[in-house]
């Protein structure tokens, strides 16, 4: 039975083929806005996540800070290796990891000066960092050399320097003793969005002599998991299982750790070691925010495209029916019922629907991968926000098909109201209706 | 010989030669300090700090001018309040009007810093930059050379029309300071300190600094003088460009209101 409303819903559609094909149309269009947008949000989003991941943050973290008055604060884990073994047992979801150097320090080159959030890399434990770096100049394998740095295109630009120059990095020990040292920039790399304009890179030994550590100690061990979702459950986990070994933990805070560096934990009356056990999520906070933001913006967007697309299907539908209402008295005259005349005319507007939905999203999906093969620049101004230089589309055939299921509903809701008033009408009424 | 960094302090020290207060009475001289002897080194040491100690309260008025490479001048006025008795020193910004009610509170280790415009309490390490110049707690407090360090006699030197001792001074084990290492310029007839050069651990000079005005005054509390330094001049040697001038222009050796060296009394002052 349902195979012959099929058929008659499809042969009306057939039949009024120039009104349709706009509808039809119509709605294409929109999805396939609808799925452009969502995929440069899932692009943007993917470049900022990725990049950050990588190069500021595991999926989770176990760092912490050393405190020798209660004013003062440094980034600090000390006898880590213990801390790592710990880690390990308490977290079986473990990929891999990384042991990450932290720190703050002036930059001084002949020209200019500048603050640097320092990261101590072992470049050749990190592939990772050389998936999401492109250098310009210099190479990477040579911050595996002490005494080396590597630096953002833009932060070379404002210290007037390029691969081979020396700098001068000036910081606090932990024990605020002034210390310095010279570094080659060892290599260049192209922005990675907000990150670039404060973070750099430092062979780790090199960050331990600067803040005169032993080898012991380190910043941070990022553990990435198998499962990025995971990250909540594991730190709450990891916190329980170090409270318990003896160390203290400090409590959730959801901010990045230079947040607590510079704010939060020299206000607190402690001193010596805590570790601080971190998500993803927390050492983003800025980027959740764009993100955040990026997805408003584009909620809004798409909000304000429903609202016109709805009001033109129930227009079109409305006057559509209106001109079929003598079809409806003759179905009705020839012992058609009222459920069965609905049930016809929304069939055949969710036939519309997802046929000119899913023409969208396919047609969305070809210019999202044209688009991503063009290579289509980013302004420079906006390059910083988006961490991406050239426009990034990431299609999601999962997301793509819920927009398809959405607008098809919308439509077929669109068109209950007046497909209902055309059912009520008396069969004689309907019969003498001039359309 | 050493010889003066910046044409500048040259010209400094010049003007210091002739400037005859801090050379007029020279007590130091007369006492025969011989800096080539352990016991002798240890003296002159111990002098530069008690000569500039009070052993009581003191407020000083000071102009402070920093220059920064890029940045425009900076110049400020701050009051300086110090009690000895229980280690206690507070600074209150007094002019521009920008950094006005602005100061520092150093209780027990502890430096707090006060912003009028939010009203809050900051903590801040204890060697951090005072109003973002190169001026730091340690430059406007007492001197404590002898219990902190360990000195080294280098030998005489000609510093302008000065005759000095050359000292290096190393951190003792344990003690935390800013810079590890000194090298002192100690004029021989007064026992003031003319120069002083300060370096990282990495052994890079990172800061020079000049005195080249001292007055003294009359202490109840001590009983005698104190020595003061009324012309200080910082240069960053890491950020070439970067300087601080710091004039002390008024000091007051009375003792001090009781109720002073509280976050209260700050926060009413700043209003």
């Amino acid at each position: 039975m349902l195979l012959v409303d099929l058929r008659i819903a499809a042969r009306n559609l057939t039949r009024h083929t120039r009104r349709n094909l706009f509808l039809g149309g119509a709605l294409a269009a929109v999805t396939g806005l609808l799925v452009l947008l969502g995929a440069l949000t899932a692009g943007i989003e993917f470049a900022m996540l990725e990049s950050a991941t990588t190069l500021m943050t595991g999926h989770v973290n176990v760092g912490g800070f050393f405190k020798v008055t209660s004013g003062s604060a440094a980034p600090l884990v000390s006898d880590y290796p213990k801390v790592l073994a710990a880690t390990r047992a308490a977290v079986p979801e473990l990929d891999y990891f990384t042991v990450r150097g932290r720190g703050w320090a002036k930059g001084v080159s002949p020209s200019a000066s500048m603050d640097l959030v320092l990261g101590g890399v072992d470049i050749a434990s990190e592939p990772a960092v050389r998936r999401v770096l492109q250098p310009l100049a210099g190479s990477l394998d040579e911050l595996a050399q002490p005494d080396t740095l590597l630096l953002f295109q833009g932060q070379a630009e404002r210290l007037k320097v390029t691969a081979g120059d020396v700098i001068t990095l000036s910081a606090p020990t932990d024990r605020g003793v002034n210390n310095t040292v010279d570094v080659r920039v060892a290599v260049v790399v192209k922005n990675v969005g907000l990150l670039s304009g404060f973070s750099a890179f430092i062979q780790a030994g090199t960050l331990r002599s600067l803040y005169g550590l032993s080898p012991s100690t380190t910043g941070a061990i990022h553990l990435f998991l198998k499962d990025q979702a995971l990250a909540p459950q594991v730190a709450a986990r990891l916190r329980t299982a170090l409270s318990e070994q003896g160390w203290r933990v400090m409590e959730p805070d959801p901010q990045p750790y230079y947040m607590k560096l510079f704010q939060t934990v020299p206000s607190e009356d402690w001193t010596g070691q805590k570790l601080d056990v971190t998500t993803w999520e927390d050492e983003l906070g800025q980027f959740k925010q764009l993100v955040f933001g990026l997805r408003v913006l584009t909620g809004l967007l798409v909000f304000i495209l429903m609202v016109v697309v709805i009001i033109g299907i129930l227009n079109t539908l409305a006057i559509a029916i209106r001109e079929r209402t003598r079809e409806i008295g003759t179905l009705r005259a020839i012992g058609m019922q009222r459920r069965k005349v609905l049930w016809l005319f929304v069939l055949e507007a969710g036939l519309l629907g997802l046929a000119g939905c899913t023409a969208g999203a396919l047609g969305a999906a070809a210019v999202a991968g044209g688009l991503n093969a063009a290579h289509i620049p980013v302004p420079e101004a906006i390059q910083l926000f988006l961490s991406q230089e050239h426009l990034g589309f990431r299609f999601d055939a999962g997301a793509a098909v819920v927009d398809v299921l959405l607008l098809t509903a919308i439509t077929v809701l669109a068109s209950v109201f007046p497909a209902v008033r055309a059912a009520r009408l008396r069969p004689v009424t309907a019969m003498h209706h001039i359309g | 010989m050493p010889a003066c960094r910046t044409p500048l302090a040259a010209l400094l020290l010049a003007l210091a030669a002739a400037a005859a207060p801090a050379r007029a009475a020279a007590p130091a001289a007369e006492r025969r300090f011989d800096p080539s002897t352990p016991a002798g080194l240890a003296a002159v040491v111990k002098e530069i700090d008690e000569r500039q100690r009070n052993q009581g309260d003191w407020k000083a008025l000071c102009y402070m001018e920093s220059k920064e490479k890029g940045k425009t001048d900076l110049a400020s006025e701050l009051l300086v309040y110090r009690r000895d008795a229980d280690d206690k020193q507070m600074f209150l910004f007094t002019k521009p009007k920008a950094e006005a009610g602005k100061g520092y509170l150093r209780i027990e280790k502890n430096l707090w810093m006060y912003d009028p415009a939010t009203g809050r309490w900051e903590r801040r390490t204890e060697r951090e930059r005072i109003g973002g110049s190169d001026t730091r707690r340690g430059d406007l407090s007492d001197s404590r050379l002898a219990e902190e360090y360990d000195a080294r006699f280098e030998g005489e030197a000609k510093l302008g029309a000065y005759q000095t001792w050359k000292l290096t001074l190393t951190v003792k084990p344990g003690v935390d300071v800013a810079f590890p290492v000194m090298r002192l310029w100690v004029d021989q007839a007064t026992l003031n300190e003319l120069k002083r050069e300060e370096l990282a651990l990495s052994g890079k000079l990172m800061r020079t600094s000049y005195y080249p005005r001292w007055r003294r005054i009359w202490s109840e509390s001590k009983q005698g003088e104190v020595w003061y330094p009324e012309e200080m001049r910082f240069f960053d040697e890491i950020e070439k460009g970067n300087q601080t001038l710091v004039l002390i222009k008024e000091i007051d050796l009375r003792p001090l209101e009781a109720n002073l060296f509280t976050k209260a009394w700050l926060e009413a002052r700043s209003r």
